[in-house]
C-alpha cells in the first residue's frame, strides 16, 4: 500500500518530472486511468519546455538568426536543464544564456556569439526596465559641488564591453543584411557600447576606451572627482553633457551626505 | 479566514457582463489603431511586470476599455508559499491598470524553488485545501482585491485525492470570499480526460461566486490508442463548449465571458468573431430569461 505523500513532497516529485525530466517520484502517485502516467508528467514536461524556448528566442533574436532554429534549441534546452527560471516573470528568464554559449561545446566556432548575446541581453533589460524620468538637470545645476556628485544610472542604462564588433553583428542580423554582415571584420577590435532605452526604443551606441571606463565609474556610483582619477577621460565634460541630455542617469546624490538630494 | 468586502469588480471601470477578448502582443498595433468594437480586454499579468514600451501600450488601451489582469505566475497551490517579490510586481501592476477583474489559478507552479511555467494539478486532499485557501486570504489582503480563481485543465490525477475538483473549488470561494472563474474549456477538457460529468461539474459551481466565464479551443492528442484533450488556446471554441457554454449561461447568468486565443494567434477579426459568437448567446440568455421571468 503506497503512503500518500504530503503536498511538499508531491510538488517536489513533480518539480523534477517537469524540470529535470526524472519522473520516477511522481510516477506512484498519478492514476494511470489508461494512458501511462509518464505520458501524462510528459504533457507538462512539454508545456514546461517550450515556454522557456520561447521565451529565449523572444530575448535572443539575433543569437537564434545566426545560428538557425535547431541549433538554438539544442542550445536553449541544455541551457534550461542547467539554469530553469527562479520567477514567472519570464521576461526576466535567461540572463546566463551568454556564458552558457561560451562554454557550450557545439558553438565554440562561433566565437563571437557570447557577445551578441550578452548584447542582446543588455537590450532585453533595457527594453523592461522600470520607467524613471531621467534626471533633472536644473536641479543638478544647483549642487553646491559639481566634483562631489555621485550619478545614479537609469533602470535601462547598462555597459557591454565586447572583443567582437556585437553591435554591428547584431544590427546586420535583426535587418537581414546579409551584405553588410558578410563584410564585418571579426579582427576589427574590441566594441565599447552603452546601452539604454529612450522613449520606447531602446539605443546601442559606441563609446571609446576611455570614455567607456569613465561611465563605468560613474554607473558605480562614483563621486565625478573619483570617477576623472580612476578612469581619466579627455572629453569627460563634453560626454558627461551627452549621457545627460540622453537621459541616462536618472538621479544623483552628493558625496558625504549621501541620499537623494 | 478574512472574507474582503471588496467587491469583485472595482477598479477605474467594471468590466462588463459581455463578451471580450484576450489581448496579445500581436494585437496591440491594431487595437490602437483601429479601436475595434470590444467590450473588454484580458491580459496576462506576468507580461506586463516591468516598464518600458508593452506596459506603455496596455495604459493607452486601457484608456478606452476596460481591462482584467489574469495571472499564471502566483502559485496558489504552492507549499512553498508564495513568492512575495513577484506578488509586490503583481500589486504594482493592480495599482497602475486599475483593472476591473483579477484572477489566478487553482493550481501550483513552482517547486524547490524552480518556477514550472504551467499550471500544475493540485491533489485534491484537505492539506491541499488549507494551502491555496492560506495563499488566497494573504493575496487578497495583500492586492485588496477580490481574486477569481480559475478551475485548470488536467492531464492527471492523483491517487490520494479526496473529493472532486468541483467541491474543492467551491469550498476554497466559500473559505476565502474568492470569486469563480468558471473556463468551460477547462471543464470540457478534464472532464473528457478524467471521465467526469461536465453538466455535473458546471451544477455543482455556487452561480453567486461565479464571477467571469473563460472560453477557448483546444487539441485531441493520441496516446497509446487513447485521446488526451490538451489546452492549447490554439483554434476555434469547439461546438461541445459552445453547447456547455450555453448551460453555464443558464445557470450562472450574465457574466463577463472571454475568448482566450494564445498559440497560432489568428487575426483580430477572427477573434472578434468569436466574442460576438458568445455576445449572442449572453443576448438569447437575456432573452429567455426575460420571457420565463
Amino acid at each position: 500500500m503506497l503512503i500518500a505523500p504530503s503536498l511538499p513532497e508531491l510538488q517536489r516529485a513533480l518539480g523534477l518530472a517537469v524540470a529535470r525530466r526524472e519522473d520516477g517520484a511522481a510516477i506512484p502517485h498519478v492514476l494511470a486511468d489508461g494512458i501511462d502516467p509518464a505520458e501524462r508528467l510528459g504533457v507538462y514536461r512539454n508545456t514546461f519546455e517550450s515556454a522557456l524556448v520561447r521565451a529565449l528566442r523572444l530575448s535572443y533574436p539575433a543569437v537564434l538568426r545566426l545560428v538557425g532554429e535547431e541549433f538554438f534549441e539544442a542550445a536553449a534546452r541544455a541551457f534550461i536543464d542547467e539554469d530553469p527560471p527562479r520567477s514567472a516573470c519570464l521576461d526576466d528568464y535567461g540572463a546566463g544564456f551568454a556564458d552558457f554559449l561560451a562554454r557550450f561545446g557545439p558553438a565554440a566556432p562561433l566565437e563571437y556569439l557570447p557577445s551578441v548575446a550578452r548584447l542582446e541581453w543588455a537590450v532585453n533589460r533595457a527594453l523592461h526596465a522600470p520607467d524613471a524620468a531621467p534626471l533633472d538637470l536644473a536641479r543638478l545645476a544647483q549642487a553646491d559641488d559639481p566634483a562631489q556628485v555621485r550619478f545614479s544610472p537609469h533602470p535601462s542604462a547598462s555597459l557591454v564591453r565586447s572583443a567582437f564588433p556585437a553591435d554591428s553583428i547584431w544590427r546586420a542580423v535583426l535587418d537581414e543584411d546579409d551584405a553588410t554582415l558578410a563584410a564585418i571584420d571579426l579582427s576589427s577590435g574590441a566594441a565599447w557600447l552603452v546601452v539604454h532605452r529612450v522613449d520606447d526604443s531602446v539605443e546601442v551606441e559606441r563609446l571609446d576606451e576611455d570614455a567607456w571606463r569613465f561611465t563605468e565609474a560613474l554607473f558605480a556610483g562614483r563621486p565625478l572627482h573619483r570617477a576623472l582619477d580612476e578612469a581619466p577621460c579627455a572629453d569627460a565634460q563634453a560626454l558627461l553633457a551627452v549621457h545627460l541630455a540622453a537621459g541616462r542617469f536618472a538621479d544623483f546624490s552628493l558625496d558625504g551626505i549621501g541620499g537623494t538630494q | 479566514m478574512i472574507s474582503p468586502a471588496a467587491p469583485a469588480r472595482s477598479g477605474r471601470s467594471p468590466v462588463p457582463s459581455a463578451a471580450g477578448i484576450g489581448l496579445r502582443f500581436r494585437h496591440h498595433r491594431a487595437v490602437l489603431e483601429t479601436r475595434p468594437k470590444v467590450a473588454w480586454f484580458e491580459v496576462h499579468t506576468e507580461n506586463y511586470l516591468g516598464g518600458g514600451p508593452t506596459p506603455h501600450c496596455l495604459d493607452a488601451i486601457r484608456r478606452d476599455y476596460p481591462l482584467s489582469l489574469h495571472g499564471t505566475g502566483l502559485s496558489l497551490g504552492g507549499a512553498e508559499g508564495l513568492d512575495l517579490a513577484h506578488l509586490a510586481r503583481v500589486k504594482a501592476a493592480v495599482g497602475r491598470f486599475e483593472p476591473g477583474l483579477v484572477s489566478e489559478h487553482l493550481s501550483f507552479s513552482a517547486a524547490s524553488g524552480v518556477y514550472l511555467a504551467d499550471l500544475l494539478p493540485l491533489p485534491m486532499t484537505d492539506e491541499a485545501l488549507e494551502v491555496v485557501c492560506r495563499n488566497v486570504d494573504r493575496v487578497q489582503t495583500i492586492l485588496k482585491r477580490r481574486l477569481l480563481i480559475e478551475n485548470p485543465s488536467t492531464y492527471l490525477q492523483f491517487r490520494h485525492s479526496t473529493v472532486p475538483e468541483w467541491e474543492f473549488l467551491a469550498a476554497v470561494a466559500a473559505r476565502t470570499g474568492c470569486g469563480i472563474l468558471c473556463d468551460v474549456n477547462n471543464i470540457y477538457v478534464s472532464a473528457c480526460n478524467h471521465g467526469w460529468d461536465p453538466s455535473a461539474y458546471l451544477g455543482a459551481l455556487p452561480a453567486p461566486a461565479v464571477g467571469e466565464i473563460h472560453l477557448a479551443g483546444h487539441a485531441l492528442r493520441e496516446i497509446g490508442g487513447r485521446t488526451l484533450r490538451i489546452d492549447d488556446h490554439g483554434s476555434r471554441v469547439a461546438p461541445e463548449v459552445w453547447a456547455l457554454y450555453a448551460e453555464a449561461l443558464s445557470r450562472f447568468g450574465e457574466v463577463p465571458t472571454l475568448i482566450e486565443w494564445d498559440t497560432d494567434v489568428p487575426l483580430l477579426e477572427v477573434l472578434i468573431e468569436e466574442a460576438e459568437r458568445a455576445q449572442a448567446m449572453i443576448d438569447n440568455d437575456r432573452a429567455h430569461s426575460a420571457l420565463a421571468a
